[in-house]
């Protein structure tokens, strides 16, 4: 109950104060240069890791890319930059 | 993303992870601030990925509590290339001498050619060489500039004109004139000799020709005296006269001395510096002390070092301080008398022939100016005063 009305006020607060909702609502930041780069902030850590899939933990469910070849070029503990060709981006909502 | 070049200079780790729970391994890593990159997943439980050098230690006590297998398989970076470095040393300094060789052997003499002297005088010319330090071996930097050598070998061996002196890369050339005697004309044409100057005749050598003058005639310029035209009225012939016809002749010279003048005058005490010199740095190399004279006159020569075939900016410097020391000379009144005539006398040989004499001198008046003598001398001079005339033939 308190989850949700905690959730509801930062949505109130990112539409009226224009603030960037992944600050406020600690939502992942994602980039993508065409289908080879893709560049997430803001994940909670590597949950499996393969040449073809890559599931990340965020803070509101999981964060799934499927695609070939994939190699994690950098990880930090919020951010991860994966190449490879991706073909698929997909919410996990728990 | 972190600079690639800071990953090479703090030398980076490859590794292989074998195990399950992977991804759980590499978390921690993560949580624990070692930095991972190129993670690539060999199979189901295989990963390999790069980590720094300096995190190998932490990344070792994280793998005993993981349950997790670690290999190191691969290392780059200069912290293994200095490694690698201090192994093969000898390859280094190997290297190292190699390009020492090369350019102490580019900056040596490796070549005297003399072009243009007979047998003899290239003979001398090496000898005179080898006195100032040029031959196979020597090395460039350390001997005289071309142009010094050239004057000192035109100075020291009388039988050359010229001397061209070259260096290209490690040969010196030698482009040498030799003097030639001139021959005496043999065939000359029909001819008279006249007197170049009015003088009295003091004595009279003919070998050829009619003398038209006698001994203690007094001669005008342009009078023949000796004819080429030989022979009874007639029956003449013409003939090339030769011969030498002494007669007195009288020069009027005058000069001017001061009684005080100052001079610079070299002691003969000098000091070296040597520099190295990059554009316009120099490094000392040797002699680091001050000049200890109080009047001095630099003197630079500036080498370019080579390396193969090429000059380098750099350049070996040689400085030169010798002392000198002001002289002040004056004069009595007959000490400057005594030194404009012996002046005046030199002046008077150095254009009169070598056959020629002075016999007599006469100072004709003296006067005292502006703290200098001015001295006028008469000069009674014996010297040959023949000169040929051609007879212009079909007169």
């Amino acid at each position: 109950m308190m989850k949700k009305w905690r959730q509801q006020v930062r949505n109130w607060l990112t539409n009226q104060l224009e603030l960037p909702a992944d600050l406020v609502m600690d939502l992942p930041r994602i980039t993508m240069i065409g289908h080879i780069h893709i560049y997430i902030e803001n994940h909670r850590g590597l949950l499996t890791f393969s040449d073809k899939e890559l599931r990340l933990l965020l803070k509101q469910g999981q964060l799934l890319v499927r695609g070939e070849q994939f190699v994690i070029k950098t990880i930090l503990p919020e951010e991860i930059l994966l190449e490879g060709k991706i073909h698929h981006v997909i919410y996990l909502d728990e | 993303m972190k600079n690639k070049w800071m990953n090479f200079l703090s030398g980076s780790v490859k590794v292989k992870v074998q195990g399950k729970g992977i991804e759980r391994f590499v978390n921690k890593c993560l949580r624990n601030g070692i930095h991972i990159w190129n993670v690539k997943k060999q199979d189901e439980h295989t990963a390999t990925f790069f980590i720094f050098l300096k995190d190998v230690r932490a990344m070792r006590v994280m793998v005993r509590k993981s349950g997790c297998k670690l290999f190191f398989i691969g290392k780059s970076g200069l912290p293994f290339l200095g490694k690698k470095m201090l192994r093969n040393t000898g390859f280094l300094i190997g290297i190292f001498l190699f390009f020492a060789l090369v350019f102490l052997l580019s900056n040596m003499v490796w070549n005297v050619r003399i072009e243009g002297a007979k047998p003899e005088t290239e003979y001398r010319i090496l000898k005179e060489l080898k006195q100032m330090g040029v031959e196979k071996g020597a090395f460039q930097f350390l001997l005289d500039p071309p142009e010094v050598i050239q004057q000192k070998l035109t100075d020291r061996i009388e039988t050359i004109t010229w001397v061209g002196v070259e260096l290209k890369g490690t040969t010196f050339y030698f482009q040498v004139v030799e003097k030639k005697k001139p021959k005496e004309p043999e065939a000359v044409g029909v001819r008279h000799l006249v007197a170049k100057k009015k003088a009295v005749i003091t004595h009279m050598f003919v070998e050829e020709g009619q003398p038209l003058v006698a001994v203690h005639d007094y001669v005008n310029k342009g009078q023949v005296l000796v004819s080429g035209i030989i022979g009874k009225e007639g029956k003449t012939k013409l003939v090339p006269a030769r011969g030498k016809i002494f007669g007195e002749t009288w020069y009027k010279s005058t000069v001017v001395l001061p009684f005080d003048s100052v001079f610079q005058v070299y002691t003969g005490k000098y000091m070296e510096k040597h520099y190295i010199a990059i554009g316009s740095f120099s490094l000392p190399v040797w002699g680091f002390k001050k000049p200890p004279f109080s009047h001095y006159k630099t003197e630079n020569q500036k080498r370019a070092l080579q390396f193969w075939r090429w000059k380098l900016p750099i350049y070996y410097e040689r400085v030169i301080y010798r002392e000198n020391e002001e002289v002040k000379r004056s004069y009595t009144w007959n000490e400057a008398l005594q030194k404009a005539k012996e002046m005046a006398r030199n002046e008077l040989e150095g254009k009169l022939e070598t056959d020629a004499s002075i016999v007599g001198e006469k100072i004709l008046h003296a006067t005292k100016e502006n703290g200098k003598v001015k001295v006028e001398i008469h000069y009674q001079v014996v010297e040959n005063i023949a000169i040929p005339q051609p007879i212009v033939q079909g007169d």
